[in-house]
């Protein structure tokens, strides 16, 4: 898979979702941002796949002809594709579930370019994005074996749920709006050690070690699991 | 075309980020009081999860709402009856009141049966045979010995009480003893021995509602003492004991078959009552959950029916995508459909009862409300219901351009917020007077940016 960041080559986008009109929409507002590409749209995952191997980063609708395709979308994770779910869907335990999959983001449709276009940024390059209906599902994630979050990480989820204002929540928690989005960022790698092992889960986690976001060492626990999730050459 | 519209044709558009009047252009007087009128809240019998996410924007058209059987998953969740307890009297619950009627009547006929032996029986037989008992006077006493007894157990039992068993049940057996031994030979068999038939019924009175067994051992106890006063008196010859044992088997039988009658009837009735508590609370979860799901979908054919006249007016080319006004009511219709499709809870917390009770308020003079529940509320007193949602209420009577309302709620916290955008206005946004009141608190912030309404609610 190519270096998603490295220099000026573009990251290419795959948009799979079975309305027409919601390919175009998504189109539309990808285009506004010149570092991503649209290689392939379709109906059909593989066949998008096999028309854009090299794309970095693949858009997938949930819900494909009356199929949710959690199954599919744990497949890919597993093969190290990182795969942004966007989905009307919007049901907490949805949301978890495709997180527990192996997505690497989780987006509502209705939350709007800003939204989309930041998190398949920050896919690409395997860094966490949490947009506001995600972290309402993680701050209100009722499961007996759900990560445990610290009171300021469940907080600043929290006030960024309710506020979609990352400046308001700043103010409100008295820090800076870097250091909401690190509680934020630092929640959402938590939950790389639910649900199975994936690639993708490895690499969020390998790449928050790398930019300092959690140390090694405050997480053992994933270790294990990170090597293990390595893809087998 | 109705059937295909979806929030997500709505949303891709992205028409959400033009100005927005303030003319309330709702084409459909949205119908905010269908759940109003029947107070769910207060029947307070859980919910049941109606595994929401088969409601899917793609698929809702305005019939498919209804898909999901609401009447098969509503008795998912019953409410189990009540833990029974020991004493029937002391419970609460209306499969216990039932119970208690039952068994009252049985009470009654318990005390009845033991004092009018006691009275026509034992005292006339007492009193023609005074002169020819050993001990008349001790076995007089016994005898008010037992009337005392027996008079308030009989007391407490149709109070509603259980007398105290071990102690009266010990004292009975002192008085047993000592008729036996102040009767003397000649009168042991004879009625003016009391105890021999009488006291049996004692036993059942103030044994009420205990175990078998006790019965059992106090009238075990009862048997001996009578063979000691046998065997103390010299009457030991094979007449006397099977006479012996003609009494014993005569004078328990009786009582345990009552004893043990009076704890069957009680016992089914307690069972029919508890299938009865337990169907009455399926129908009415049923009752409830169809209610609102007939209100849903009389909401859903009215949301439907707006976004329809929408997007047939922008398929004919009479309304234009770039007026404003029609952009708003593209709004207001998504916002308005996928607040039907975020309602997952079948019959609805009391609590998201009132806050959409709001919002439908709201949303009939036209802002565009976003309501996002995530997790049940726990059960809560009315009145940090009221100190949760009134604020919020209030905040929202003023709001303008938009409003994003979400509930977070576990058993141990309930956190409400509003944002609106923060556009000049009257500034009615006074700092809550009690900010940090009973376990709720009370935050209230505007930044020029959003205004900020949040209430929280945690567990003492």
């Amino acid at each position: 898979m190519a270096s998603a960041m490295s220099g000026e080559a573009p990251i290419g986008v795959s948009i799979v979702d079975d309305h027409p009109v919601v390919i175009d929409g998504v189109r539309a507002w990808l285009t506004t941002e010149p570092r991503l590409r649209v290689l392939a749209t379709g109906d059909d995952p593989d066949l998008v796949l096999r028309a854009a191997p090299e794309a970095d980063v693949i858009l997938l609708d949930l819900r494909l002809h009356g199929r949710m395709m959690l199954d599919k979308l744990a497949e890919l994770s597993a093969a190290g594709r990182r795969v942004v779910v966007y989905s009307e869907h919007t049901d907490p335990a949805t949301m978890l579930a495709v997180l527990d999959a192996g997505a690497t983001a989780f987006l509502a449709k209705h939350e709007g370019r800003e939204h989309c276009v930041a998190t398949v940024l920050a896919a690409a390059s395997d860094r966490p994005y949490v947009p506001p209906a995600l972290a309402g599902a993680m701050v209100g994630d009722p499961r007996p074996d759900r990560p445990a979050l610290s009171d300021k990480e469940r907080e600043a989820l929290l006030l960024w749920f309710q506020s979609m204002s990352k400046a308001s929540v700043a103010r409100r928690m008295q820090i800076s709006e870097h250091t909401v989005k690190q509680y934020v960022d630092r929640a959402r790698i938590k939950y790389t050690r639910a649900g199975r092992p994936a690639a993708t889960k490895a690499a969020l986690l390998a790449r928050a070690i790398e930019d300092g976001l959690v140390r090694p060492e405050e997480i053992g626990i994933y270790r294990s699991q990170a090597s293990y999730d390595r893809p087998t050459p | 075309m109705s059937t295909d519209l979806n929030a997500t044709g709505l949303g891709a558009t992205d028409l959400s980020t033009t100005e927005l009047g303030t003319t309330d252009l709702s084409p459909t007087d949205l119908n905010a009081t269908g759940l109003g009128t029947t107070d769910l809240g207060t029947t307070d019998l859980g919910t049941t999860d109606l595994g929401a996410t088969d409601l899917g924007a793609t698929d809702l058209g305005a019939t498919d709402l209804g898909a999901t059987d609401l009447g098969a998953t509503a008795s998912a969740r019953v409410p189990r009856p009540e833990q029974r307890a020991t004493d029937p009297a002391a419970a609460e619950g209306p499969a216990v009141d039932v119970a208690r009627a039952s068994d009252r009547g049985a009470r009654i006929a318990a005390v009845a049966i033991a004092l009018v032996w006691h009275v026509a029986i034992g005292l006339p037989a007492l009193l023609g045979a005074w002169p020819t008992l050993a001990a008349p006077t001790v076995v007089a006493a016994g005898w008010l010995a037992a009337c005392a007894i027996g008079g308030y157990a009989a007391h407490r039992l149709l109070h509603g009480l259980l007398p105290p068993a071990l102690p009266l049940a010990a004292a009975l057996l002192v008085v047993d003893a000592a008729v036996f031994a102040a009767a003397g030979r000649e009168q042991l068999f004879a009625a003016a021995n009391w105890a021999w038939t009488g006291l049996a019924w004692f036993f059942v009175v103030v044994l009420w509602s205990r175990r078998i067994r006790w019965m059992i051992v106090l009238l075990a106890g009862h048997a001996v003492i009578a063979l000691a006063a046998l065997v103390g008196d010299g009457a030991t010859a094979p007449a006397d004991l099977t006479r012996y044992a003609m009494y014993v088997y005569g004078t328990s039988s009786l009582p345990v078959a009552v004893f043990t009658g009076a704890a069957v009837i009680a016992t089914l009735a307690r069972e029919r009552a508890d299938t009865a508590t337990a169907t009455f609370a399926v129908r009415a979860e049923r009752d409830a959950a169809e209610r609102a799901w007939a209100d849903r979908r009389a909401r859903l054919a009215l949301v439907g029916g707006a976004a329809e006249q929408v997007l047939a007016e922008l398929a004919d080319g009479r309304a234009d995508p770039t007026d404003p006004l029609v952009q708003r009511r593209c709004v207001l219709a998504a916002t308005r459909l996928r607040r039907l499709i975020a309602e997952s809870d079948d019959v609805p917390d009391p609590l998201l009862h009132e806050l959409r009770a709001a919002a439908d308020l709201a949303e009939r003079n036209g802002l565009p409300i976003e309501l996002i529940a995530i997790g049940t509320p726990p059960p809560l007193p009315v009145e940090i219901r009221r100190r949760l949602a009134d604020p919020l209420a209030a905040a929202l009577a003023d709001a303008t351009g938009w409003a994003r309302l979400t509930v977070v709620a576990n058993p141990q916290e309930v956190v409400i917020s509003l944002v609106t955008p923060d556009v000049d206005g009257p500034a009615a946004v006074d700092a809550p007077a009690d900010p940090v009141g009973e376990q709720v608190e009370h935050v209230l912030e505007r930044d020029g940016e959003i205004r900020w309404t949040q209430t929280r609610w945690r567990r003492p």
